[in-house]
């Protein structure tokens, strides 16, 4: 006897509507099962097929989606604190003074913010470092982790560029200095500093080209870096198991660590 | 053990791999997570307070009222173009209420009377801290990013400096800080430069020191510069705390740079043989000619009696030579151009009296352990170093020593300086009250090498300097000009002609002012003329006299010649006249009898100036006013009249009221004061 809820459910997907979304239709093959992927635009980025060992926290210990996650979670405290926010000398240290003391919940939304951001910084390195010892940057996976240089650099730069944003002067120091140093470049030096200030000095040009590059365009790029960063995992072949290496084999003979984990 | 162990840790591993009870446990965890958000908005401390407040008036008589009055929520002053977001009152509850004025804990205290409404500037603006935030700590002692700590209230004065550039009624101590500021040369070597664009222009009078080996000893000199307050408990002349060597070495300089002024020493007179009657005759003659009008000298109580606008002379004879003092006596501003002193013009006789009378005024004691030895090249090259490093010509005009320019840190902006840019000494509290006050009592003591020198302030006057100081700050540059109020601009008014030169010689300046500069001492003449009669002004300056019977006469005969008085007189009556009326457009006399009978009614019933002035001696018994009963010897009648309508728009700030008086009025009461010609009440008996 099918419960109600499931009897419901499969009446629902048997509607014209339904049916003209999800074009896969009902069955529980794995033809069946790998169409529902590719055929959707969200998840055919992902890999049709995954070791259901990999699924495990050992495998990965999770941090590229941790990664994905505090990203996710950045763009939403964030569009929410574009709320209250003004890119403009005097407001900006007052919209955030008024986060803190008077818009409800707003010291714990900016906090969000501002802790996933750490942590995002810290969970890509963590990311990277688990790619680099475990090998998985070598080909055919080479291009993946020059994308994935790419978005550290693009997450540094979001942190970087958030800093001026409550324009305090820890704020305004940190960021005089750090233009500062990007004027030590050979040659073009001051002109990225120029075209970084839009001007000499950390003024109100400063904080609305670095309120854009932190809300807009470094944002942009980084959704376009992780599509390309998540289509390339399934392209390379999928997680990186070390068995699937040519020459891994004789390899996981000689070794007892994976025979170990094994009930 | 062991395997209570294992098997705890495989029902973990078993929990970690089901992944609906791991899903459903980590949704309640983050769900009490984020219920914390909210909860520390309820539990904020604001609304702590607010919901304190509400049970505290509930037990009080007029709780319903207040009631009524309370509106729950965050709220705020909100003054867009001062730049004001103070949500102060969200804690403050009461601070509107006049009723709990007689709350003594905060934060339900009311607000004490101010002149400006709540509303119109906000608390920040006086109280400083920080006015957006809603916690105690960091609207009151947050001092990250340039946000100020909250202003201890002894110190509250100062910000009403930030707006009132003139001197404040109900703010001494701002006013006395200021005062000082300018009295003691503070602003000698640190600018301070004032909103309307003006700076603040120093008022002691530094003696110039180019010829002072015509004035005084090296011996002297040691003494005063090793501890000024030794020789005089009033000098202005801060303690460099020299050494023993730098004194020598500064006084052996000073000494060796000084070139002889021709005419500043005259042969000093021979002891006299009767040295009681002349000292006597002396004492009557610095009475008589009111030295000490301006200057202090101890009595034997050890007050001091006298003014403060020149030295202290209880010790001058230990100080100043014979033969200098007698130059000076006979024409100061040939010594000092800039001197305040007017120039008595005393008979050879007379110079010789106050001469021996003021060199007697000396103190034995205070140069009997000076013994200084000859000075050698090396020490004069030094002193010369050593006044050029301590900044002595920032004061002092010293011949071949330039004044140097901006000698110590200007100050225009120190009340807004921020805590994080202060180096503090360990033990001292980190407010920047703190900081200025311990600055001006030692100085020093924030590093042996700083030339800044230390005054012998009492707690009273630092704190006054304090508030002064504490007064300059950004915010003061930053308001509209429209709100600022600049003090009254001294101008730079000199009188011209012969009688400029005269005046000027005479100094009258110092005392009076004129066409806004000069003292304040004595009243201002700008209208001098339109107010007294010829004769009067003429037998005045000849043999002057007090007007009023409360106060002592400070006005010094100066023995002027008959064309030295004309020449005044004539200049004054004819220069400082009002352009607001016609001084001679009333008769002095001739007013018919039943006028003058209807104007002593009005005096004696409907105005009762008798209160204040005095007509009859015999009868009346008015202390306050001037003396009327030659008044109509003395005044214009046109004078007295528009004086009548309104005194304040003849003599801004006197305390004669304003009545309102018709003309008719006026006019009777004007004829009723011209008959007062000779002091016997005419008119007022009948």
């Amino acid at each position: 006897m099918p419960s109600p809820i499931a009897t419901a459910l499969d009446r629902l997907e048997r509607t014209r509507v339904w049916r003209s979304i999800f074009r896969s239709g009902k069955g529980r093959s794995t033809l069946h099962n790998a169409l529902v992927i590719q055929q959707s635009v969200f998840l055919h980025l992902f890999s049709v097929k995954v070791r259901k060992r990999m699924l495990s926290l050992g495998a990965t210990w999770y941090l590229g989606t941790l990664t994905l996650a505090t990203f996710l979670l950045l763009v939403v405290t964030g569009v929410l604190l574009m709320l209250y926010y003004h890119p403009s000398v005097p407001q900006a240290y007052t919209d955030v003074k008024d986060l803190q003391f008077v818009v409800s919940s707003g010291l714990f939304l900016r906090n969000l913010h501002r802790w996933s951001a750490h942590a995002m910084v810290f969970l890509a390195f963590a990311h990277m470092f688990r790619v680099f010892y475990r090998g998985a940057y070598r080909p055919p996976r080479e291009f993946n982790w020059v994308v994935g240089v790419v978005l550290l650099l693009i997450t540094l730069l979001l942190s970087y560029t958030g800093y001026l944003l409550p324009w305090d002067q820890l704020a305004y120091w940190a960021i005089t200095v750090g233009t500062n140093i990007s004027s030590a470049v050979p040659l073009v030096g001051d002109k990225i500093r120029f075209l970084l200030l839009g001007g000499h000095f950390v003024n109100a040009n400063a904080l609305l080209r670095f309120y854009v590059l932190h809300c807009v365009i470094l944002p942009l790029s980084a959704v376009l870096f992780l599509a390309v960063h998540f289509w390339r995992i399934r392209k390379d072949g999928g997680l990186y198991v070390r068995e699937s290496e040519p020459g891994a084999a004789e390899a996981a003979q000689t070794s007892t660590t994976e025979e170990r984990e094994k009930p | 053990m062991q395997t209570n162990k294992t098997g705890f840790l495989s029902s973990i591993r078993a929990f970690v791999r089901d992944p609906f009870r791991m899903f459903g446990m980590v949704s309640v965890i983050l769900l009490l997570l984020l219920t914390i958000a909210p909860a520390k908005d309820y539990f904020s401390q604001w609304r702590g307070y607010q919901r304190q407040y509400l049970r505290f008036i509930g037990s009080r008589g007029d709780a319903v009222t207040l009631r009524r009055h309370f509106t729950g929520g965050i709220q705020q002053i909100w003054i867009p173009k001062l730049d004001v977001v103070d949500r102060c009152q969200s804690c403050h509850v009461g601070l509107a209420e006049a009723s709990l004025a007689d709350v003594k804990e905060q934060p339900f205290r009311a607000h004490p009377p101010i002149p400006h409404k709540l509303t119109e500037f906000g608390c920040t603006m006086c109280h400083r801290g920080q006015g957006a935030a809603t916690t105690v700590e960091e609207a009151h002692h947050s001092e990250m990013a340039g946000e100020e700590p909250i202003l201890p209230a002894r110190y509250i004065e100062s910000s009403c400096g930030q707006c009132h550039h003139e001197p404040l009624e109900g703010a001494p101590k701002l006013n006395r800080g200021r005062v000082a500021l300018a009295r003691y040369g503070c602003v000698h070597c640190h600018t301070i430069a004032l909103p309307e664009g003006s700076t603040m222009q120093a008022t002691d009078n530094p003696p110039p020191l180019s010829h002072i080996a015509d004035k005084t000893t090296r011996e002297w000199i040691y003494a005063w510069l090793k501890d000024p307050a030794s020789y005089s408990a009033t000098a202005t002349m801060p303690n460099f705390q020299l050494s023993d060597a730098d004194a020598g070495d500064i006084s052996a300089f000073l000494i060796a740079n000084s070139t002889p002024q021709p005419g500043d020493t005259i042969a000093p007179p021979a002891a006299s043989g009767d040295a009681a009657s002349g000292s006597d005759a002396g004492a009557s003659l610095y009475g008589e000619s009111f030295c000490a009008s301006c200057h202090a000298t101890q009595n034997e109580a050890g007050n001091l009696v006298g003014g403060d606008l020149g030295p202290e002379l209880t010790n001058v004879g230990g100080k100043v030579k014979p033969g200098w003092l007698m130059a000076w006596m006979r024409d100061p501003q040939k010594y000092d151009p800039q001197t305040p002193m007017p120039q008595y013009r005393w008979t050879d006789p007379q110079l010789k009296l106050i001469v021996s009378y003021v060199e007697g005024k000396t103190d034995p004691d205070f140069l009997a352990n000076v013994h200084l030895q000859p000075a050698t090249k090396a020490q004069i090259a030094h002193g010369k170093k050593l006044v050029i490093e301590y900044g002595c010509a920032s004061c002092h005009v010293i011949a071949g020593v330039p004044k140097p320019d901006n000698f110590a840190p200007e100050l225009s902006r120190i009340g807004s300086k921020p805590v994080v840019q202060l180096v503090f000494l360990p033990g001292m509290k980190h407010t920047l009250p703190a900081y200025l006050e311990q600055k001006i009592r030692q100085p020093r003591s924030f590093g042996p090498s700083l030339h800044m020198p230390r005054y012998n302030f009492n707690a009273g006057q630092i704190e006054d300097l304090t508030t002064a100081l504490l007064s300059l700050t950004d915010r003061s540059f930053s308001l509209p000009a429209s709100l600022q109020v600049p003090a009254v601009r001294e101008t730079s008014y000199q009188p011209a002609g012969q009688a400029g030169q005269l005046m000027a010689s005479l100094n009258c300046q110092s005392c009076h002012r004129i066409n806004g500069h000069g003292g304040t001492m004595a009243p201002d003449l700008s209208w001098e003329g339109s107010s007294v009669q010829r004769a009067w002004l003429d037998n005045f300056l000849k043999n002057p006299n007090t007007l009023r019977p409360t106060l002592i006469r400070r006005m010094p005969r100066f023995n002027l010649t008959d064309a030295e008085r004309t020449t005044l007189t004539d200049y004054i009556l004819t220069v400082y006249q009002t352009p607001a009326f016609d001084r001679d457009a009333m008769p002095l006399a001739g007013y018919p009898p039943q006028l003058i009978e209807q104007g002593r009614q009005l005096f004696y019933s409907k105005y009762d100036c008798q209160s204040c002035h005095m007509v009859n001696p015999n009868v009346d018994k008015g202390y306050i006013g001037p003396m009327l009963t030659h008044v109509g010897a003395r005044l214009n009648a046109a004078w007295i009249f528009h004086y009548l309508k309104d005194p304040q728009a003849l003599r801004p700030g006197t305390i004669e009221p304003n009545q309102h008086m018709s003309d008719d009025d006026a006019r009777a009461l004007t004829a009723f004061l011209m008959a007062q010609k000779s002091g016997a009440g005419q008119g007022a008996n009948q």
